[in-house]
């Protein structure tokens, strides 16, 4: 079947109806996962504060934080993510949880600095978790985090995800990038270096590969594009020409195929995560008019798991990381309220599509951040 | 609950010299895993290990027990190699488990991350590129792997790797024409990695490309990678679109059941099973219509029209304002 043609969809009209987001089963998976996870997800130990992220996010666009969660456990939520922190010779930040910190005799912990050191993914997801939570940030060690970006950043340009690690690509850049916006110091970063490797990555399609020589893909597309918008940038100038900017409309839109999700890269099947990817870049760019949003809401739709949470297509199992950027997705590109006001309950908290996170909380991080 | 794969560490006598460490849980944890018990052991010898500073033949079994349980866990690789070196363990031995664990644990990034760091220590890439045809096998567009494979291209940069990759390429076309992950690759091997012995003669080498997408079109018009490749060939060369009028147009009419079989090489025309017109052929002949300005901006608008309304309405839309901002870039 051709790419492009799809069955015909209806146009965006006053009064469409849509059957009620399943709300509250998707705040309840987000809690389970919290709760605890089986051993047959054991591959996410080393990434399991950006877990915890998506499933507080999602609560946090559910707007049910408070409501679900109490305050005494909120607290305990808060004091885990700063129980993360650390702090060695290459600055501090935050890991992925005590995978690799040892029960010392007493009640202290053992571990090595330079095996458990801050991870930059995760010092991310962990400034926007404490965010969400309404966490004060007395704790957070500035200068620790500027030295350990700094650490970080390699002669190309991209970032390394630990300072003694040696994977490094385009998401690693954006991590850097929005740590640095939200810390309001750039001081970190070498940003003309950084933005000679995100332009090294660019591909003939208009979108943005892993690193330089790989193929166009939505959620690296995502993260130059935001990377570019986040940027400090001297007046008049521009993140992107204009005949570069035109071209990754086109591509990034190009990617919303018949099913009415986006795909990642062109010619794959459409996945829920590039709902979000492909939207939010799109919206970063000023263009979120071009996309369909009631076609990917009903996508999103029949991505719902039955028991809670959405999955990356119809029919799978969904996860906390496609729940969450389903529901940011649904935030960016909610149906028509209509006449009746039938479809509220896919109104979700507005998102702030650089940071990729409500704007009360990027709000909050911008201004709370000591 | 999985089986355990392997005795307790805290059963061997082999392993009573090491003192295990537990992972330290005080504050309620987010997400926390229930572990199996050979997770949770393996992983407390190895928390031991790191603290000791041991490397030795034993911590290759250990890392690699933990990696088997969770290929995802970036410090037992990043343990695990700097044990290979500090050891000085034979390489060939590594990467033969490697070829295991690639096609095992084909979309985590550890897998493929380990192999880059022991080829690099190796500089031994011949039989790699045979290993990346076999593991794209498995997943013909799985993302690594081609990464991998332009990784070791550029990498080590030796003519007799280049040589090899349009025949390469050649039956992955012949696999699926529509695979997105081979016309990038060929962009990358023809356009983005220099100029190599036999391709000095760019206007020939431009003009085979041309030949081929074309070819390839015609064989399967409905195939946006094609008309991706045909744009990025042109754009990257600064050659108008215009150039390849004559070969689009046909396909932007419907299928012509009285056409007879003509065989121009420049212009090969649309198979007669064709699913005519084809929605990428007309944007990209309004392309060349806005291009040339004036009067053909209305031509321009009446295909974005027809793409809005008839033949891509997913993305009405976007055709909308292409035609409003053609009629803003024509009244300026
Ligand atoms: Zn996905």
């Amino acid at each position: 079947m051709s790419m492009y043609r799809g069955v015909a969809t209806p146009y965006v009209h006053d009064e469409i109806y849509m059957p009620p987001l399943a709300c509250a089963a998707h705040a309840s998976h987000s809690l389970r996962c919290i709760t605890g996870l089986p051993d047959s997800l054991v591959d996410v130990d080393a990434s399991r504060l950006a877990l915890s992220f998506y499933c507080i996010g999602s609560l946090d666009i559910l707007d049910v934080l408070n409501e679900k969660v109490n305050m005494i456990t909120r607290n305990e939520w808060r004091k885990w993510f700063w129980e993360q922190q650390t702090s060695g010779p290459h600055g501090s930040g935050f890991k992925p949880s005590s995978f690799m910190t040892g029960q010392g005799p007493a009640s202290e912990f053992v571990q090595s600095p330079e095996y458990s050191c801050p991870h930059v993914i995760m010092t991310y997801t962990a400034l926007l978790s404490l965010a969400i939570l309404r966490d004060n940030f007395a704790g957070l060690d500035r200068r620790g985090i500027v030295a350990f970006l700094r650490g970080c950043q390699r002669e190309d340009g991209s970032f390394r995800t630990t300072p003694q690690g040696t994977e490094s690509d385009l998401r690693t850049v954006y991590c850097a990038f929005a740590i640095s916006s939200m810390l309001n110091d750039w001081s970190g970063v070498d940003v003309d270096r950084a933005k000679a490797f995100i332009a090294s990555c660019r591909t003939y399609e208009g979108g943005y590969g892993q690193e330089p020589s790989c193929e166009a893909q939505g959620g690296t597309t995502y993260t130059a594009i935001a990377s570019l918008y986040l940027a400090p940038r001297s007046e008049g100038e521009e993140p992107l020409t204009a005949a570069e900017r035109e071209q990754t409309i086109r591509w990034l839109s190009s990617n919303q195929d018949e099913s009415g999700g986006f795909r990642g890269r062109t010619g794959k099947a459409a996945d829920a995560c590039y709902c979000f990817w492909c939207g939010a870049a799109l919206r970063i760019l000023g263009r979120d008019d071009l996309v369909n949003g009631l076609a990917l809401v009903k996508f999103l739709d029949r991505c719902q798991f039955k028991f809670g949470g959405i999955s990356k297509a119809p029919d799978e199992h969904p996860d906390p990381y496609h729940t969450y950027l389903s529901l940011a997705a649904i935030a960016m590109y909610p149906p028509p309220l209509g006449e009746s006001g039938s479809n509220t309950s896919w109104h979700l908290a507005p998102i702030d599509p650089l940071l990729n996170a409500t704007q009360a909380t990027a709000r909050w991080i911008r201004d709370h951040v000591p | 609950m999985a089986k355990p794969t392997k005795p307790l560490y805290s059963s061997l006598d082999e392993w009573v010299d090491v003192q295990p460490l537990e992972q330290y849980e005080k504050v309620n944890p987010l997400a926390p895993i229930f572990y199996t018990d050979e997770y949770k052991d393996a992983t407390s010898y190895f928390r031991g290990i790191v603290k000791s500073g041991e490397m030795s033949p034993r911590v290759l079994d250990l890392t690699e027990h933990i990696i088997r349980l969770n290929p995802a866990h970036y410090t037992a690789w990043q343990y695990r190699y700097r044990t290979l070196m500090s050891i000085k363990a034979p390489l060939d031995v590594e990467l033969k488990l490697m070829d295991e664990l690639a096609v095992k644990y084909l979309k985590t990034y550890q897998v493929w991350h380990h192999r880059r760091l022991i080829l690099t220590e190796t500089r031994d890439p011949q039989r790699e590129l045979a290993f990346v045809e076999e593991s794209l096998r498995e997943d013909t567009k799985n993302y690594h792997t081609w990464s991998h494979r332009q990784w070791v291209l550029s990498h080590f940069n030796d003519i007799d790797l280049w040589r090899g990759e349009l025949d390469f390429l050649d039956t992955m076309f012949n696999q699926d024409i529509r695979n997105n992950s081979a016309w990038h690759h060929r962009f990358f091997v023809v356009f983005q990695s220099g100029v190599r012995e036999g391709e000095e003669d760019r206007e020939r080498v431009v003009r085979r490309e041309l030949t081929f997408t074309k070819q390839n079109i015609s064989f399967a018009p409905n195939n946006p990678s094609a008309w991706n490749y045909l744009r990025g060939v042109l754009e990257f060369n600064k050659l108008p679109f215009s150039t390849v009028t004559t070969f689009v147009f046909p396909y932007t009419q419907p299928t012509d059941p009285e056409a007879v079989d003509l065989v121009d090489l420049d212009n090969p025309p649309p198979s007669k099973q064709a699913e005519l017109p084809c929605p990428a052929a007309i944007e990209f002949l309004a392309d060349i219509y806005e291009s040339e300005g004036g009067e053909s901006l209305l031509k321009a608008n009446q295909l974005w029209k027809s793409l809005a309304d008839e033949h891509d309405t997913m993305r009405k839309r976007y055709w909308e304002y292409r035609i409003k901002e053609s009629l803003q870039k024509g009244s300026t």
